[in-house]
Order: C-alpha cells, then structure tokens, then sequence
C-alpha cells in the first residue's frame, strides 16, 4: 500500500481524498479545522441573509476508509518526504497532496485590519461575513465603497456580485436613493477580462455604480474613513466593504523556493507537480497556476491528481467555469481555460438557478459520485481554443 | 516573479487576460521609486492595458518589444 498523504479538508482536499482507490492507497488527511464551509454562500450570508447549513464537519464528507486527523502542518520537506505538524508529529509519505487553500491577510494594508474587524467582509469566514451583514443591515444611506484591495482573489465575480447585490439590497429597502455605490479594482476595467466587461460595465452604468479602475490600495484611515489607492486616488466612505488581500498556507517548505513571496505553492501549470518533485502536488488556491482561485478548479485539480496517482496519464487545462451572480435573479458563467480566453456570456435566469442548484449539490458534488455528470456539462460548456486573441 | 536588485522580471507568457496585468499589479506593489520591470507576456492585449495602466499611475514605459509571440515590456517606476 502506497502512503497518501493530504494536507487542508476543503474542497480539494475532501474530493480527492474521496477519489483515491482504498485498495491502492492509504488515505491520510491532515487539517487544521473541524468544519468545512461551504464558501460560496459567504455571498448570500453577507447580502441576503442566508442562513442555510453552510458549515458540515468534514469527516461527514470523507469515506470511511480516510483517515482524517485534526492538526495543523507547519513544515514541509519535500526532499526528505515528510510532514510536521503543530503537535510535534512526523508523517513520512510516498505521495503528498498539498490543498491548503489560501487565506485573507489584513496586515498588509495599513488600517485594513481596524475597519475589517469593524465591519467584516464576505471572504474570510462566516463570522465576518454575520459582521458585514449586520453593518448593512444598520446602514441608513450614504457611500458603500466596496472593491478587492489585491490582484489575487477567491473566485473573481465575487467582488462584482457583492456591488451588483448591495445595489439590489439597497434598492429592496429604498435607500437607493440616498445612496453613492462606488466601486473600485486594481484592473484597468470593472472586470477584469474584456469580454466579459462588455457585458458587466452596461449594467453598472445602468445601476448608477460608480467604477475606480486602477485602484490598487495602499492605506485606509479609519478615523476619517477614506481609502487611499496606489495610483494617487482616494474614496470616502460609511460604510466599507473591501476585500483582503489573500496569502498561503504559512508552511515552511524545504527547499524553500518551493513558494513564492506570498506562500504559493510553485507548480507544473498541467501536471500539477510541485517545483522539483515527482511525487508530491497541489491542487486548489494553495497553488500559483495562471488560473482563477475557484471550487471548480479545486475539483477538477483533485481529478487529475487521483488518475495520475494511479499511473493514469491525465492533464490540468486551466478550466475554469465561475458563476456570476449579477442580481434580480439573473447570472452567468466565466469559462476560460489556460489556451481559450474568458468569453462574453450574457447574464439569465437559467444560468442564476444553476448556480442556485449548484449550492444544493455541493455537499453531494464532494463524495465524487456526481463526477459523470459534471463531466458532461464541462464538455458541453467547454471553451474554444483561441489561436491569438486580444484578451 | 524574480527579483534581482531593482529590477524585477514578470513573467506572464502563456497567461491570457487579466494574467499579465494582475502580475504586473503585483510586481508594482512591491516596487519602489527607481526599481525597473521587465514584463513577459504573450497575450497582445498586454499593450493597451500596460499603456493605460503607465499612464494612470505616471510610470514610464522604457520600451515595447515583439519578437515572435513574445512582447517585453520595460517599465520604469517613476511613481510610488
Ligand atoms: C465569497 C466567495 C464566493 C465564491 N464563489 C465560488 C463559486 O461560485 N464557484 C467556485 O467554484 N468557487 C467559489 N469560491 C471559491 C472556492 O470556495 C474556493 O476556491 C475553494 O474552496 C478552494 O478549495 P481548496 O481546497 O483549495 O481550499 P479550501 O476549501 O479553502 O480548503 C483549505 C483547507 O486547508 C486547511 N488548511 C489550511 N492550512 C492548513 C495547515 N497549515 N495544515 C492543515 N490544514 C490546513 C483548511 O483548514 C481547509 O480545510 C468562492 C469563495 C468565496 C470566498
């Protein structure tokens, strides 16, 4: 029996551990947390009090044969092929999974961590997330400035659906208008690929949201509640909803190079190999791959590392496929792979209950048992190939 | 990235949009005035976002290079 030993519970971590042939493998995950959740609803918690079973233990998702330990794993030696952990234990291994996911940071941003412990945010945890309801819930008019403050972000439209549903809580509630919607983005349009931004800039403009390109922030001052940005601009607020930068797991690694400045794991973009080994890989946010940091990633990421655990040849594209919930009961998809840029897909109500049924079968999604039929709807909505394209 | 002395390399080849500007956004977080970047990119609409982006935040483009697929951009940054 051959050793495998996953590190982090989450979506990756669970749909793999799950994929694993028990008569092939011995199946060990280690994660620091009990509960596993469910990290789209962060959204519906944060805009539309949700209050659905977004939280499961995570050995309730795991088959029975998985040997799931609860403890934290502070280094990793990639050469020496072993695992420390928190509590001072060893774990040697013949192939190891890295799914540690990513986690927000305040500190990077002077003032960040004052107002996020004020008023929360829809990324971090449930609690933050209960923290930002409760200060939209007390919210009486005024300016909202919602935005991301880095480039690295969990699943993309996220800070686009947060401005499209605030403006749509703010209209329900009839404070619309007495209220300044602004928005702001590093990139050097509302999204970030082009195609897609010529479906969301109409619908901005349409809801009277204010956009800052270019925004990239630098300090907040909480005492007289204004956003400074890199580039020289700046954003008053009441009430903010900004998003933390994002970082890795804090593991050491040997050798260290084995991530980059903000704890990435350094990967082969298609084999999903860690920098230098054979036998040890990530899947998920935890990884620097050239692709969105999504569940869907996660998932098929898991897959690939399961067949070729079991000597199956099998290649990542890149694929992403990212519901967008823009509002009024409508949405969309981003789907783009490494070779086929993001394409321009128009917002419906069919796409919205997708990604509502999606919530219902996530739970059901991580056994693995649905893997056909996911196959399926990847092959239907898979993107063209691109020879050259403008973006 | 890597980063030797003041002058980073960013490579962003075989990385379509937003891909390069993310990692140049990146790159200019950690830059100081002085520092210059050498961006790598392979999706050509790396040169209207990069143009735009130079002209946003007052940094200087030393030079837009394409051999082949491949277009190399110097930045300089000017403005912190
Ligand atoms: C608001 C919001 C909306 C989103 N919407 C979507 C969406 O619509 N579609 C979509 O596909 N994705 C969406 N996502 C993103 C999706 O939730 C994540 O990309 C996905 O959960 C990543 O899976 P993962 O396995 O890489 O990491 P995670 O699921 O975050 O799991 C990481 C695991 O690693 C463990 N861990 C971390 N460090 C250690 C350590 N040192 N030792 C041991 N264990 C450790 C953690 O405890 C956890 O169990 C959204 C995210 C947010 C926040």
């Amino acid at each position: 029996m051959k050793r495998a030993l996953i590190v982090g519970g989450g979506s990756g971590g669970t749909i793999l551990a799950n994929s694993l042939d028990r008569h092939e493998f011995e199946i060990t995950m280690l994660s620091s947390s009990f509960g596993h959740l469910f990290q789209p609803a962060l959204l519906y918690v944060a805009f539309s009090h949700a209050r659905a079973r977004v939280v499961r233990d995570e050995r309730s998702l795991l088959a029975r044969h998985v040997n799931l330990l609860h403890d934290e794993v502070t280094s990793i030696n990639l050469k020496k092929k072993t695992v420390t952990t928190r509590n001072g234990v060893l774990f040697p291994y013949d192939y190891l999974v890295v799914a540690t996911g990513m986690h927000t940071d305040t500190s990077q941003i002077p003032g960040l961590s004052e107002i996020n412990a004020e008023f929360g945010d829809y990324h971090s945890s449930l609690a933050k997330a209960e923290r930002l309801s409760y200060h939209l819930d007390g919210f009486r008019g005024g300016t909202i400035a919602i935005g991301q403050s880095s480039p690295i972000i969990k699943c993309p439209p996220s800070p686009l659906e947060g401005v499209l549903l605030t403006d749509q809580l703010l209209r329900k509630r009839g404070l619309r208008k007495s209220s300044r919607l602004v928005y702001f983005t590093p990139y050097p349009r509302p999204y970030s690929a082009e195609p897609m931004n010529e479906v969301v800039e109409p619908l901005l403009e349409e809801r009277d949201i204010e956009v800052m390109t270019f925004f990239d922030v630098k300090r907040i001052d909480p005492i007289n509640r204004t956003i400074f940005s890199i580039e020289g601009d700046k954003i008053e607020y009441d009430l903010p909803i900004i998003i933390p930068p994002f970082v890795g797991a804090n593991i050491l690694y040997e050798p260290a190079d084995a991530v980059d400045e903000d704890h990435f794991i350094i990967a082969d973009k298609s084999t999903l190999r860690i920098k230098g080994t054979g036998d040890a890989f990530v899947v998920g946010d935890a990884s620097n791959l050239p692709t969105s940091k999504a569940g869907v990633g996660a998932h098929l990421q898991a897959k690939v590392v399961a067949k070729i655990l079991s000597g199956h040849p099998a290649t990542f594209d890149g694929r992403t496929s990212c519901p967008f919930d823009t509002g009024d009961g409508r949405g969309t998809f981003v789907i783009g792979s490494y070779e086929a840029p993001v394409t321009k897909a128009r917002p419906t109500r069919i796409k919205h209950l997708m990604k509502t049924a999606f919530q219902r079968i996530y739970w059901i999604s991580l056994r693995g048992t649905l893997n056909p039929a996911f196959d399926v709807y990847f092959k239907l909505t898979a993107p063209k190939k691109a020879a050259a394209t403008g973006n | 990235m890597n980063q030797t002395s003041g002058r980073t390399l960013v490579d962003s080849r075989g990385s379509s949009c937003p891909g390069p500007i993310t990692d140049l956004a990146i790159a200019y977080r950690r830059s100081k005035v002085g520092d210059v970047i050498e961006l790598w990119a392979t999706d050509p609409g790396v040169k209207a976002d990069v143009n735009a982006w130079a002209t946003k935040t007052s940094n200087q483009i030393v030079s837009i290079d394409e051999t082949g697929e491949k277009i190399t951009v110097i930045i300089r940054i000017t403005k912190r």
